[in-house]
């Protein structure tokens, strides 16, 4: 099934369905990388700033922010996980 | 004798490998083809004699097939054949080896934690164990509920952690880079999170304890929201040991076959990315060896922190 859209543009020619949901994993794989680097990142800087000021307590902020990033990883992964379901075609 | 119990743990890991190696079949095709079919899990077929079967294409026979309803097809394991079975795969083999493991590695324990002899295995592994129960499960979950759950947390950690590693190795499969396998480890933290907070707090005061304090109007729908919560955190869990660990393969795995891409166009050019590639390998594959300890221990962790949460709720 061809979009006259994307022929319209003349960028693509003979575009389908699927190349298009490619094209969306593609981009959704990058926009994940991006929320979880400034998720990840933040968690990382406070981190670091509560250790500076408080030496003492470097192994609980350390484990707490672990554990928070890998709930961001989480999200980020299950993200991942539909972009490549959508990349590969799998009918749900 | 001091040195018994080193000797049984490579041997486990080493019979699993090569058991493992023995009964798969080989793949044949492109090399990158090849690389990737090892993270997929292979049944275990027979072996086959030369010149008896056929030389490619032959549909090697499962060493194992338990017939499924077909109510449970999406648990399909043989896919060309007919009709639906459970067929035993390599992730099996390295999965019994990790409960194996677990037997060769702990056994000396209780006798070091009572009188301090053992060896130095049974030193190095009753020191995981502590660490486990006094920095993991025991700030969270409080002394007494801590000391009835330590066994379960202690296993899965273990199970994981030995599966983990032992799917670093060359020639080994993890099994964790499953879905399958990493979702049955993920419904025993859901089971436990139901099933003990249905025990802790009345099977009828679980559910209704399930929503803090909210307007009347809001009860229903903060109950379909709640119960959602419920269900996404396990899956959460199997999908994030899941990802991380097949996505530590897949990078090794794109990294080596860059080499083989370029080998394609000249072997010159494969031979001088080569350095290049083989050495962001091994950088992927040492962060990958953190990794394995440090999804081990987030699973144990964010299950203690679940089952803790629906054990007590907040008030």
């Amino acid at each position: 099934m061809n979009i006259p859209v994307m022929n319209v543009l003349g960028l693509v020619q003979d575009t389908n369905v699927m190349d298009v949901a490619k094209m969306g994993a593609a981009l959704g794989a990058g926009i994940v990388a991006i929320g979880a680097g400034i998720g990840i990142g933040r968690i990382g800087s406070a981190q670091n700033e509560g250790i500076a000021r408080q030496p003492e307590a470097a192994a609980e902020i350390r484990g707490g922010s672990i554990i928070l990033a890998a709930l961001i990883e989480g999200v980020a992964l299950i993200a991942v996980i539909v972009t490549l379901l959508i990349a590969l075609g799998v009918k749900v | 004798m001091k040195f018994l119990r080193p000797i049984a743990i490579l041997a486990v890991i080493v019979g699993a490998i090569a058991v493992g190696m023995r009964f798969t079949a080989h793949h044949e095709g492109g090399i990158f083809q090849t690389l990737y079919m090892h993270l997929m899990p292979a049944p275990l077929v027979e072996v086959a004699q030369h010149g008896e079967h056929g030389e490619h294409g032959a549909h090697a026979e499962p060493l194992l097939k338990i017939p499924l309803p077909s109510a449970l097809a999406a648990f399909d394991m043989d896919r060309k054949g007919h009709g639906h079975f459970l067929v035993a795969t390599n992730l099996q083999v390295f999965q019994l080896a990790a409960v194996l493991l677990i037997f060769v590695c702990f056994l000396g324990v209780p006798r070091h934690l009572r009188n301090g002899g053992g060896d130095w295995t049974s030193r190095m592994f009753s020191g995981f164990a502590g660490w486990v129960r006094d920095e993991m499960v025991v700030p969270v979950m409080g002394k007494e509920v801590g000391n009835k759950l330590l066994p379960l947390f202690l296993t899965v950690f273990f199970f994981i952690l030995f599966m983990n590693v032992m799917g670093l190795l060359p020639g080994a499969a993890t099994a964790t880079a499953s879905i399958f396998v990493t979702g049955a480890l993920a419904l025993i933290t859901f089971s436990t999170m139901v099933v003990g907070g249905m025990v802790v707090q009345g099977p009828i005061a679980f559910w209704k304890h399930l929503v803090p304090h909210v307007p009347l109007a809001l009860w229903p729908l903060m109950f379909a929201v709640e119960l959602v919560g419920l269900i996404v955190k396990p899956i959460a869990l199997m999908i994030r040991l899941f990802a991380n660990m097949t996505g530590g393969h897949l990078a090794v795995l794109s990294l080596m076959g860059l080499v083989f891409f370029f080998g394609g166009m000249s072997p010159t050019v494969g031979w001088a990315s080569s350095p290049v590639a083989v050495g962001l390998a091994v950088f992927i594959m040492i962060i990958e060896s953190f990794v394995a300890l440090l999804q081990a221990y987030i699973f144990t962790t964010l299950s203690i922190i679940f089952v803790q949460a629906s054990l007590h709720p907040e008030h």
